[in-house]
């Protein structure tokens, strides 16, 4: 018995001692620029998603989410995965799977409680003991009371809707928050050493991943959130977040001083998302110290955010319905919100103009002209924000819901209705026009902008801004070197030409190969004329009078579209003098939006009432607040609404045109 | 997560394990009774012990009554049956477990296998893979790490909105075109589309996600040097003439390392679930009672 022992014992210790070196570390292999097979230095499309959640955000795992980054890796290449609700011996209820492999991923769990869900998940933890934990691992129970869930989720996910000033890790992290720091590292380190996994280091080159986090500062609700994305292993020490960092000038500096200058290798950028919930707060001209930008700040802003996310799960922030100018697109998946809690709460407020990108890239102009550097010079792409770790499934025929806010379909039974609150949406791809599919290409097409984003399908569209381009490009078999030779490709600054009339565009775009026709193209232009900020929406190719249209009751489309369009395009307006942006919207012709899919798929019949209960009105975790939920007892089955009145009395528009946007073209006159 | 798993209950499957190993014979363990279906299958009963074993190591170490979660679900459980009592926590959880109400509960029961399957799962540093064992996995599985074959073709195709009606006409113009091309680049001719390259390289698998099955399955089918065509898409009518073509491939561990580690750990995990539990089956003594 006493040999048993000892040898329990040397093994006890060689587990918490950490082993004694037998492994050998995986190798890492060559990434040199250049090394994948399908190289062209004319650059290719490459779709990917940069903004997602695993269990490891502290937001999806209150919400049922049981999924891994490794499972995110896996359903990004064509893996199905399981989804919540999880029934009473942990099966999953739901299952998810993409429609095509995306080629390149950035997982982004929320960086501030990386550390808080280790600590409260390890008994050996000092912190595992604290109230909070404790409330934390009641609320994951099979039967937790819903309550209690709301209660802890709020008290911990709260934290990060501090005033900076006040921004910090929870009780449960010690003092000096150092369980939560330690522990974060940890988790860190998996992250960067998964993302090495995933990623396919053979010429083969079917699929990148990037390390990454979320940084999820939003003072009062109004969202700052920005997600960090290196572009390879060699990373910061700590992935920082809004308690280690409360602005974002902050976050900037310490990136730069501990990535970027460090000399090891190490590259990163800042993408902003969901300024439309940020009360118009995401481009202020106000830094931390509450002064207007300083010519440092917007240098460091422009370096470090060339790109912005225009559309995700919780909405478009292109532009607002009646804002400036006439541009009926402009209602495409706009939240009636106008920050994070009324979007929790489903409480209706309007969202303000100022946070929406239009907006930013006129006040961007301006500020160029007093400090010299345009800090909102954003490129473009989209995300699905999913909070089920599942990146891309951006299918609206098959919208799953998003998990991190509106209906968290933590609770059985699963959801017979929607899978969330109807405003919310599937999200959307970025896609890059880069060399190859790997890391240095992807990240540093990025970093140009040469990028757009779509709000779900494959529309590819391909942009070139210059002076003397031939009126017949759009023929050309070299188009694209064409376009490179004699310009700027899309997220580029086009320099004056003296003797120029005025810019020219080339705008060539073709339909997602499994999606609608395309019926359009347009370029949206912005500039100021006498230091005032003008739009104009132009119509450039395609028939916005085409007849399409979608049979809502069945969602089949109707008429016809365009396979591909291209068209040379020269501003009519041009003013040499004045800086101006150029960006191009390609849009589908109308199909069903998911919740008329859900409709149709249900079969729901508004005069022949089926349904049994209303889950969003009886589900007190998804925060509902609708009007129709008022005259409901969740007690009494018989009191229920005779139909589910999101069908009958949608408050969505049924119909939606899907789109491409491309990252503008700038263009800047003589100083 | 190396200290989540530092617990009792791994070192009791060790205990097990080691004391088979190093002592060559077998260990009385518990006895169990599992009672199951009187028709259930072979399959259903050994599902129904290996987790009759799990519970009862569960319990062996008290996590029935330590587990914080289980704590919880029984006071709660506790405060449903005597809504009037005025008791604190400790003393319901105490009578409950008074009335073995952990024994029956099927979260307790769910919580308990939970953290059992985690605890058997767990990698000590002497089981992770050395880069010997990397190479020979690798190796032997090679078909999990293959790349898949890509070809090489010329590309022409015909826009089907900027042709419209004469789409068909061109194509066969197109045809009688390329038929007299020989070994020449078809570099011209056609339409541009965004993305579209005269000649590329490609797995069928992203010829398909770009344009369609039908163009890939031309492309599968192909013979080298031959122009094949018109195959349809949404796009148009599309000509393709199959240059050459890589074979699948196993890349080396040098380039795919850490895929490989990530796979051979997924492995070892398994692997080590089933080597405690079979220690643990053998240690045991388990009587199957069938019941109607």
């Amino acid at each position: 018995m006493r040999s048993i022992l000892f040898l329990l014992l040397g093994q006890f210790l060689l587990v918490i001692a950490g082993g004694c070196g037998t492994d050998s570390p995986a190798p890492v292999g060559p990434d040199e620029f250049g090394r994948c097979a399908d190289f062209d230095e004319l650059r290719q499309v490459y779709w990917g998603d940069t903004h997602i959640h695993t269990n490891l955000s502290f937001d999806a795992n209150m919400q049922g989410t049981r999924t891994s980054q490794e499972d995110a890796y896996a359903f990004a290449r064509g893996e199905p995965i399981a989804l919540q609700p999880y029934d009473e011996v942990g099966d999953p209820t739901r299952m998810a799977q993409i429609d095509r492999p995306l080629d390149f991923v950035m997982l982004s769990d929320h960086a501030e409680f990386l550390g808080t869900l280790e600590v409260c998940n390890d008994p050996s933890s000092p912190g595992y003991d604290n109230q909070q934990c404790i409330d934390y691992r009641n609320a994951q129970e099979f039967d937790a009371d819903p309550d209690e869930v709301v209660f802890i989720f709020v008290e911990i996910n709260g934290l990060t809707a501090f005033p900076p000033a006040d921004a910090h890790y929870p009780a449960l992290c010690g003092p000096g928050d150092v369980y939560c720091l330690e522990a974060g590292m940890d988790v860190w380190g998996e992250i960067v050493s998964g993302a090495e996994a995933a990623y396919d280091r053979s010429d083969s080159c079917q699929f990148t991943s990037f390390p990454g986090y979320e940084w999820s500062g939003g003072p009062m609700a109004k969202n700052l959130h920005r997600n960090v994305i290196f572009k390879n292993e060699n990373v910061t020490e700590l992935p920082y977040n809004y308690f280690d960092e409360p602005y974002a000038e902050g976050l900037w500096a310490r990136l730069q001083e501990e990535c970027i200058d460090a000399g090891t290798g190490c590259d990163t950028l800042t993408i902003p998302h969901n300024s439309n919930l940020s009360e118009g707060i995401y481009f202020e001209n106000k830094m931390g110290n509450g002064q207007p930008f300083s010519a440092e700040y917007v240098e460091a802003r422009n370096a470090m955010e060339p790109v912005i996310e225009i559309y995700q799960h919780k909405g478009a922030s292109e532009c607002l319905p009646g804002e400036m100018v006439s541009d009926e697109l402009c209602g495409f998946e706009i939240i009636p919100f106008s920050n994070l809690a009324t979007t929790n709460l489903e409480q209706i407020t309007p969202p303000d103009p100022r946070g929406f990108l239009r907006e930013a890239y006129g006040e961007g102009m301006k500020l160029e002209g007093s400090l010299g550097t345009n800090p909102f010079q954003y490129g473009i792409t989209a995300g699905t924000d999913t909070h089920i770790s599942a990146p891309g499934f951006v299918a609206e025929y098959d919208f799953k819901g998003h998990g991190g806010a509106g209906q968290p379909n933590r609770f059985l039974p699963p959801p017979e209705g929607f899978p969330d609150i109807e405003y919310l949406s599937p999200g959307g791809l970025t896609a890059v026009w880069a060399e190859e599919n790997a890391r240095e290409a992807i990240f540093s097409a990025i970093r140009r902008k040469e990028t757009f984003g779509t709000s779900g399908p494959r529309i590819i569209v391909r942009m070139f801004g210059g002076w003397e381009y031939p009126s017949n490009l759009c023929s050309a078999e070299d188009l694209a070197a064409q376009g490179d030779a004699g310009g700027v490709p899309m997220g580029g600054i086009l320099a004056p030409q003296p003797g120029s009339s005025a810019p020219m565009f080339v705008v060539s775009a073709k339909q997602d190969p499994i999606g609608a026709p395309l019926q359009r193209i347009q370029i949206v232009k912005g500039w100021l004329e006498g230091g005032e900020y003008q739009v104009k929406v132009h119509e450039v190719d395609g028939d916005p009078n085409n007849g399409a249209s979608v049979d809502l009751d069945t969602c089949t489309p109707q008429g016809e579209g365009f396979g591909d369009l291209c068209k040379v395009w020269q501003d009519p307006d041009f003013d040499p003098t004045e800086r101006a942006y150029y960006y191009a919207r390609v849009v589908e012709n109308p199909t069903c939006r998911w919740t008329t899919h859900q409709c149709v798929e249900k079969n729901y019949d508004c005069d022949n009432p089926s349904r049994d209960i209303d889950m969003d009105c009886c589900d007190p975790t998804a925060g509902l607040n609708v009007d129709w939920c008022d005259s409901i007892d969740c007690s009494n089955p018989n009191s229920l609404p005779p139909a589910d009145a999101r069908c009958c009395l949608p408050r969505v528009e049924p119909a939606i045109q899907e789109r491409a946007w491309t990252s503008p073209i700038w263009y800047q006159p003589p100083s | 997560m190396l200290r989540t798993l530092v617990n009792f209950f791994l070192i009791g499957g060790l205990l097990f394990g080691a004391k088979a190993v190093y002592e060559g014979r077998r260990v009385e363990g518990p006895e169990i009774t599992v009672r199951v279906p009187a028709d259930a299958t072979r399959a259903e009963v050994e599902n129904a012990v290996g987790e009759a074993i799990l519970l009862n190591e569960a319990r062996r170490y008290g996590w029935d009554k330590r587990d914080p979660i289980v704590f919880t679900h029984l006071v709660r459980n506790m405060r449903f049956i005597e809504p009037n009592s005025t008791d604190g926590d400790l003393a319901l959880y105490e009578r409950a477990i008074e009335m073995n109400m952990q024994a029956h509960d099927p979260v307790v029961r769910s919580r308990l296998l939970y953290r059992a399957g985690e605890a058997l799962a767990y990698v000590p540093e002497d089981r992770m893979p050395t880069r010997e064992q990397l190479e020979a996995h690798l190796r032997a599985h090679g078909d999990r790490f293959e790349r898949e074959r890509r070809v090489r073709f010329q590309h022409v195709f015909l826009s089907r909105s900027k042709r419209g009606d004469a789409l068909s006409t061109d194509a066969s113009a197109m045809g009688e075109q390329l038929s007299t091309l020989g070994e020449g680049s078809p570099k011209g001719l056609g339409d541009p589309l965004p993305g579209l390259r005269a000649e590329q390289s490609a797995t069928l698998s992203q010829i398909k996600d770009d344009y369609g099955a039908k163009l890939a399955d031309v492309i599968e089918k192909a013979v080298a040097g031959v122009w094949l065509g018109p195959a349809a898409s949404v796009y148009g009518l599309h000509f393709v003439k199959l240059i050459d073509q890589d074979p699948a491939y196993v890349p080396t561990l040098d380039i795919i390392g850490a895929e490989v580690r990530a796979d051979r750990l997924r492995e070892i995990r398994d692997e080590l679930r089933k080597e405690r539990m079979d220690a643990l089956r053998s240690a045991y003594t388990v009587r199957i009672k069938r019941v109607p």
